[in-house]
């Protein structure tokens, strides 16, 4: 289920993270400003795609909406060779798995979002995740 | 008769050639170990503002609006800096490798956040980058820069240079300038007259450094000194593609307006 955070200790924490995201990867090669750095979303649901591909990684996750309809979240992530070095791998995401994944969404309120950090389903994470 | 004159000096012709070959390839695998190791994977340290020792404010980092640097521009220069500025305000300026299918370009070349590798042959030193990706070619057999006539703008650039004991100087001209190439995401640009002097070495054991002086008459008051330097990535490291045009899923628009695609290739900004 998607949902936003607003809590001022959840804004501390993300301070954090749009300070890590502002040295990803994803703005090496294109403008970032789609995406808004002041918000962070928690979407929870069941990838469909993990393309590890250049220039940027995406993950396509279908989440359930309010009414329980699916909808599907694209997740821009980093460039491969830099995520590969930092521990990811072409297999971190795959189909069917149940995953939490953080992200700077959209500022037009389209389904997509910016990669902060993810819970895979064997607890592990990704990026910057946090409880 | 002719014919075993003809065959004759055939037969020394291949032998001259041959015997040359192999004293030129016993020359150049014995002299390459009297050049410095560079070898490895390499990586800037720092992030990819190109003029750090001047950039506004001091954690700001090339992209986020209102950052800065201050190269000498002149007056009009000057203002080209500042109108790409307020282009990155309006999220209209595209970095100019997301057209997919060009090289970032010299100087930016040595201000990438990927990885690169520095190859040294006594003739030639290679630099080689993950984004791009690109090669820069730095003639060291004592060659000069072609004459004028023969060079026209390109994203690498013509660079000589020579050793000074295991410092490689070596000076790039026939630049692409601003609109095709930026140096970096705050939009620094220069022109096709620049010429950049750059002194490259090993500083220590995991260190390269990278000391720039750029002369640009038609764009700059006054030499710039800009100073980068780069770390060695662990033993083992590997290179990878960067091939922006294999899923770019954030094509850029006439307007210079990046976008965003679905999986399957649909625009999903809202109000487009």
């Amino acid at each position: 289920m998607g949902r936003e955070k607003n809590s001022s200790s959840i804004l501390k924490l993300y301070s954090l993270i749009i300070f890590g995201f502002a040295c990803s990867p994803v703005t090496a090669h294109h403008s970032g400003n789609m995406f808004d750095r002041e918000r962070t979303v928690e979407l929870t649901g069941t990838v469909k795609e993990f393309q590890w591909a250049n220039p940027h990684i995406w993950i396509q996750v279908l989440v359930p909406d309010t009414a329980g309809l699916l909808e599907e979240w694209s997740i821009e992530g980093g460039v491969p060779n830099r995520l590969f070095r930092a521990g990811w791998r072409p297999t971190s995401f795959k189909p069917g798995d149940e995953v939490t994944i953080l992200a700077n969404p959209m500022r037009d309120g389209a389904k997509a979002g910016a990669f902060v950090g993810a819970r895979l389903t064997d607890g592990s994470t990704l990026g910057r995740f946090s409880n | 008769m002719q014919c075993i004159r003809t065959v004759a000096v055939s037969m020394i012709l291949a032998c001259t050639v041959l015997l040359f070959s192999r004293i030129t390839d016993a020359q150049s695998s014995v002299s390459v170990e009297n050049f410095p190791d560079w070898s490895g994977v390499w990586q800037m340290i720092g992030p990819t503002v190109f003029d750090r020792a001047t950039v506004a404010p001091a954690d700001g980092r090339a992209g986020q609006h209102g950052v800065r640097e201050y190269p000498p521009y002149n007056v009009e220069w000057e203002g080209k800096y500042v109108a790409n500025i307020e282009l990155i305000r309006q999220d209209r300026f595209p970095d100019t490798i997301s057209t997919c299918g060009t090289f970032p370009g010299f100087p930016r070349t040595m201000n990438l956040p990927g990885a690169m590798e520095f190859v040294v042959r006594p003739e030639q030193v290679w630099i080689l980058t993950e984004d791009g990706p690109s090669i820069t070619r730095i003639y060291t057999d004592g060659r000069n820069h072609p004459p004028p006539d023969e060079i026209w703008p390109t994203y690498s650039g013509e660079s000589v240079g020579e050793w000074e004991g295991d410092t490689l100087v070596f000076k790039t001209i026939g630049i692409k300038g601003a609109g095709d190439t930026i140096l970096d995401r705050t939009g620094l640009v220069l022109s096709e007259q620049a010429q950049i002097t750059t002194r490259l070495r090993r500083v220590d054991e995991s260190t390269m450094e990278a000391r720039m002086i750029i002369e640009d008459p038609e764009a700059l008051t006054a030499p710039w000194s800009v100073n980068k330097q780069y770390e060695r990535l662990p033993a083992g490291s590997r290179m990878f593609d960067v091939a922006c045009a294999e899923n770019n899923r954030n094509p850029v628009d006439e307007a210079g307006r990046t976008l965003t695609l679905d999986a399957e290739g649909n625009i999903l900004d809202m109000n487009y």
